[in-house]
């Protein structure tokens, strides 16, 4: 019998895996079972050049449709797997059928989260995560359109901006002091509404939705404050949370997604987990974190895989993702969750900087803005892990590189 | 067979830097790795983003918009989210002058 390995989730993180189990020569079965019907996307594209109409679906698909049968690769889409038994080594789908793999890996991604809003299901009111999503917003879009966003993370910002350059009138109610700042802090906060400022777009900051309202779909926003929004459509993008449903019951280790080790592995043999759902310890930062990017998806999709197959393959990415708005590309590199101190080279008014979060000495993370180059120099600066003097760090005609000993 | 045309300098490349050039129209990116010069596509395959603005790390050079790595003596894609190769182009240097076949 040929060894079965199966994967949870046709995600980019689960497709990536697939893909790299045979380009490393795996020959056993592979099983690769999603929710969604459509053959594996990158959902980048959905907040920008798909959603405005610049790229075909077909751009978005991590490979071509017929590479799967091609390379003996079983997808089971339009599937969900409902419950994993690691004691028999089962899995069990929405339509009834068991598998028994030697193998699983559970790439489940995140979803949306929706707090308990009244009015959220009226028409009209969306939130972004599939194709089918991205279409039903792209069918609202019309020049002239009002549309609301709710919440200013980076979903949120994205869409704004590609429905500006759209032509549609957007307002953006968002509960932090400026887009992004619970995660970037308030002065790179600032330049990104500066930057959705200039283009038009409305934004109310520290303001709660407390209704969706109207006769049919949505005509308005209520706010907790009393305010009155009037839009023709909303897009809501508050969050994501981890898909674990499938380990309810089983030994796997829940906490913030399924927690693995930086092997990929969880704490039952032969369960592996990888992508946004995977709450991993990182070796050069010391701790778990469980990230929501593309890049990570990627690359640990593909370590994932390399260790599934016995390849002991350490996954310690520096993290890394970027947000293309307008004309500005926002990149972002390391990772934290406080900062002592932010230094800045270049400069924050003209939109054109490196901004370093350091933490007990350290560079922890770096976001830039249309400084791709010298992102990908604090990366080094970032995974070298040694004490920097905040002066040099801030000398923007100081190379990165040499912060970094070799 | 094309011919080979001048750019530049070698004194306007240091070590572990990329430039951009531009022959008869085509843009084109010139990587230094320790001395030896290799040209490639100045455009990125994924949203046409210009390489020489880019980080070069021994012969990798990474896009510096959406991060996608390219082998500079092949033009091959190391990692997404391009898919596709850049063009690669000889490269003679006589005297300190670069020379490109196009």
């Amino acid at each position: 019998m040929r060894n079965l390995f199966v994967i949870v989730g046709a995600s980019l993180a689960g497709a990536t895996a697939a893909v790299r189990l045979r380009e490393e020569g795996f020959g056993g079965r592979v099983v690769l079972i999603g929710e969604e019907v459509h053959p594996p996307y990158q959902r980048p594209p959905l907040s920008k050049r798909y959603l405005r109409g610049e790229q075909p679906f077909e751009d978005a698909l991590v490979k071509p449709a017929d590479f799967y049968a091609s390379n003996d690769i079983d997808t089971r889409l339009g599937t969900r797997a409902t419950r994993i038994d690691p004691i028999e080594k089962s899995l069990e789908l929405s339509n009834g059928d068991h598998i028994r793999y030697d193998k699983a890996l559970i790439a489940t991604g995140s979803r949306n989260r929706r707090f308990p809003i009244p009015g959220q299901d009226l028409a009209g009111v969306y939130d972004l995560r599939t194709v089918d999503d991205c279409d039903r917003i792209r069918d609202e879009v019309v020049p002239g359109r009002r549309a609301a966003i709710v919440g200013m993370g980076f979903i949120g910002c994205e869409v704004a901006a590609s429905l500006r350059q759209l032509g549609l009138d957007v307002v953006v109610i968002e509960g932090g002091k400026a887009p992004l700042d619970r995660v970037l802090g308030k002065e790179v906060g600032q330049v990104v509404e500066h930057i959705h400022r200039d283009h038009g777009v409305k934004m109310i900051f520290e303001e709660h939705v407390s209704g969706f309202q109207g006769t049919g779909s949505v005509e308005r926003i209520v706010t907790e404050s009393g305010r009155n929004i009037d839009c023709d459509f909303a897009v809501v993008g508050v969050g994501v949370e981890p898909v674990t449903d499938i380990v309810v019951g089983s030994d796997i280790e829940v906490d913030n997604g399924i927690v693995v080790d930086e092997y990929c592995r969880t704490n039952v043999d032969g369960v592996f987990a990888a992508g946004d759902v995977a709450n991993h310890y990182h070796p050069i930062f010391k701790q778990k974190m469980r990230v929501e990017h593309w890049h990570n998806a990627v690359n640990q999709g593909a370590a994932a895989a390399r260790n599934m197959m016995g390849t002991a393959s350490i996954y310690d990415e520096v993290h890394w993702f970027w947000s293309d708005q307008y004309d500005y590309n926002l990149q972002y590199a390391g990772f934290h969750r406080d900062w002592d101190e932010l230094v800045v080279r270049g400069s924050l008014e003209e939109r054109d900087f490196i901004a370093l979060y350091v933490k007990d000495g350290l560079v922890a993370a770096a976001v830039g803005m249309n400084r791709g180059r010298d992102v990908r120099r604090a990366m080094r600066v970032i995974k070298a892990r040694t004490a920097v003097d905040a002066k040099l760090l801030g000398n923007d005609d100081l190379d990165l590189r040499q912060l970094v000993v070799n | 067979m094309g011919k080979f045309t001048a750019v530049g300098s070698t004194s306007q490349l240091a070590d572990d830097d990329l430039k951009g050039f531009e022959v008869r129209g085509i843009k084109i990116a010139v990587a230094n790795v320790r001395g030896t010069m290799y040209a490639f596509d100045n455009v990125c395959t994924h949203q046409q983003c210009p390489l020489a603005k880019g980080e070069l790390e021994d012969t990798t050079v990474t896009c510096p918009c959406h991060g996608s790595q390219f082998d500079v003596t092949t033009g091959a894609v190391l990692r997404g989210p391009a898919q596709d190769p850049v063009d690669s182009y000889p490269v003679h240097v006589q005297d300190d002058t670069i020379e490109i076949e196009v």
